[in-house]
């Protein structure tokens, strides 16, 4: 079985930003959770790990910052592709389209298969739960357990909390749950070789997308937005009258944050927006958490319908999912035995485990960076505490932090500047 | 003199700020790389002093000194006290208000969630004349 990465081997970022709009202004490097951004001769530049959360994309003034792609809807052979649309397309369109509808649409448009997600949600979603109860026997039981289906917040965890990455399920992402699953029933129905079935996922969020497009087996994405405008139209002149919804309202709210926990019968708790996620991650860290079974976190606020290629407005389409799930029933349609079956066959777990990435610090020893973290508490004391961003850093302790690891000069700050930044000495007497 | 010194102000019943101290001294350990069960335990110890003196304090103060092998946290408050440090130290036992309780504190976990997470802990208290917890981490072992 061909499993995707789910983690970028790598550091490198997937926003751009473009040069000749960037006017050199603080927001994208204060909004940064990661604060990876500086500002370097007035232009800002990602220095540090992105984790594609684009909260800088979102508050760039200019739209400097954008996504590296959208999707390439360039298709050759449209049959050739399994469709696979994020259960927040469904909600893209206002009430007057169910989500059985949005299928035919694609249809419409020259996609032969299409591959319902709310219906693999609802399979993945009772694979978490009986996790979670397998853990509840154990004498020492790992909680919270904490969701990785939004990849940014996999990222942070890895970045930010690697002592967290024991409590993240060992199972195969929903997305890896959706490839196994569509291709397996293309391959049984069609007779066609897995390797020959290619996938479109159609996402909300960019840090999905990068992770599914795929040129070993020439799986593709494309944001909702861009393929928004198509899929409107083709539902207009829709005649089919089949089903390939099948799902129930538990895998339709997947898309809103406490979606995932919704059907969950556990003590869960579903936070969303990027402080609050690493906010939750922090005291989860410190075992403040360890009472709560489950711990949902998504870096979009109010979860994906929050996502950066969506189309509709968010509260709208918040309210529009909540009936739905109204509509469809607050249930798993799921076979729940079949999945018990495949859960004991070991069909769910992952592909490959999840590594610490391997930080080396530049400074080998103890006493060494002991010494060098003195030295930014005695920076910062210097330091004038506006947080002005005006040195190219986003923060005054990011900017002492800098400055002892030398890649800023004290000179940068324009109140140290009045003084002589040369009387400043913190080293150690 | 430790290679690091650093002291936080903590301010009486501000339930806003609480556990802001903690999440410093958890960042600043962090950064130093010390191994992740270690920041655990110093963290759960300096949250748990620092919601006491938010809880019981006066205003207080809480010290972190760092060597590469040893983690000292001190936490001072001027306020009521305790009567009975025995009493204090067994788990379930709880002097918190009601007001506190309802907020999700004052189980009678603190001092007994310290007292398993440091290496040594040293109380001074007595009524009316404050508390000083001193607790002592070992930190060893932990180049590279």
């Amino acid at each position: 079985m061909r499993v995707k990465p789910d983690v970028k081997t790598e550091p490198a970022h997937y926003v751009e930003i473009d040069e000749s709009l960037c006017n050199g202004c603080v927001l994208c490097m204060k909004a940064c959770p990661m604060k990876a951004i500086r500002l370097r001769d007035g232009i800002a530049r990602i220095e540090g790990v992105c984790i594609d959360c684009m909260e800088c994309a979102r508050v760039c003034p200019r739209g400097a910052i954008r996504g590296v792609s959208a999707g390439n809807f360039d298709l050759e052979d449209r049959s050739e592709y399994v469709v696979c649309p994020t259960t927040v397309l469904y909600s893209q369109f206002g009430e007057e389209f169910l989500p059985n509808d949005i299928l035919l649409g694609l249809r419409k448009m020259g996609f032969p298969y299409v591959h319902d997600q709310s219906y693999t949600a609802e399979i993945y979603d009772y694979a978490v739960e009986l996790y979670i109860r397998e853990q509840r026997r154990r004498v020492d039981p790992l909680f919270p357990l904490i969701s990785a289906v939004c990849p940014a917040v996999l990222q942070i965890i890895l970045y930010r909390f690697p002592s967290l990455l024991p409590h993240i399920p060992p199972l195969a992402t929903p997305r890896e749950i959706v490839t196994r699953e569509s291709k397996r029933r293309l391959a049984v129905r069609h007779g066609r070789p897995e390797a020959d079935i290619k996938l479109l996922h159609i996402s909300p969020c960019p840090a999905i997308m990068i992770r599914e497009e795929d040129p070993r087996s020439g799986d593709r994405a494309v944001g909702i937005s861009t393929i928004h405008d198509e899929l409107f139209k083709a539902m207009q002149e829709v005649e089919e009258d089949r089903v390939f919804h099948y799902s129930g309202g538990i895998g339709l709210g997947w898309g809103l944050s406490g979606g995932e926990i919704a059907g969950l019968d556990v003590k869960a708790i579903a936070v969303s927006g990027v402080h609050e996620t690493i906010r939750y991650l922090e005291r989860a860290e410190m075992g403040l958490l360890d009472h709560i079974e489950f711990l949902e976190c998504r870096i979009c606020n109010e979860g994906c319908v929050g996502g950066p290629f969506t189309v509709a407005d968010r509260y709208q389409t918040k309210q529009l999912v909540r009936r739905f799930v109204r509509m469809f029933g607050e249930e798993r349609r799921i076979k729940r035995k079949y999945v018990q079956k495949l859960y004991a066959e070991g069909w769910f777990e992952a592909g490959r485990e999840i590594q610490p990435i391997a930080q080396e610090h530049p400074v080998p020893t103890v006493a060494d960076r002991i010494e060098q973290q003195r030295r930014v508490e005695c920076i910062l004391k210097k330091l004038p505490m506006k947080h002005c961003g005006m040195c190219g850093s986003p923060d005054c302790r990011t900017f002492a932090e800098d400055v002892v690891a030398e890649k800023a000069r004290l000179e940068n700050c324009a109140y140290l500047r009045e003084r002589n930044p040369k009387e400043i000495s913190c080293a150690r007497s | 003199m430790p290679l690091l010194e650093r002291k936080f102000n903590i301010k009486a019943n501000d339930f806003v700020n609480a556990g802001e101290v903690s999440l410093e001294v958890q960042g600043i350990l962090k950064k130093i790389g010390f191994p992740a069960a270690l920041i655990r335990r110093v963290s759960i110890c300096a949250y748990e002093a620092e919601m006491n003196v938010v809880m019981h304090g006066g205003d207080g103060e809480m010290t972190l000194s760092l060597e590469p092998e040893r983690i000292d946290l001190e936490c001072w408050d001027g306020g009521q006290g305790i009567a009975d440090i025995e009493k204090a130290l067994t788990p379930g036992y709880s002097t918190a208000k009601p007001e506190h309780q309802e907020m999700g504190f004052g189980a009678g976990m603190g001092l007994p969630n310290i007292k398993k997470n440091a290496d040594t802990l040293d109380l001074e208290s007595g009524e009316g004349k404050g508390t000083r917890l001193i607790m002592h981490f070992k930190a060893g072992d932990v180049e590279g």
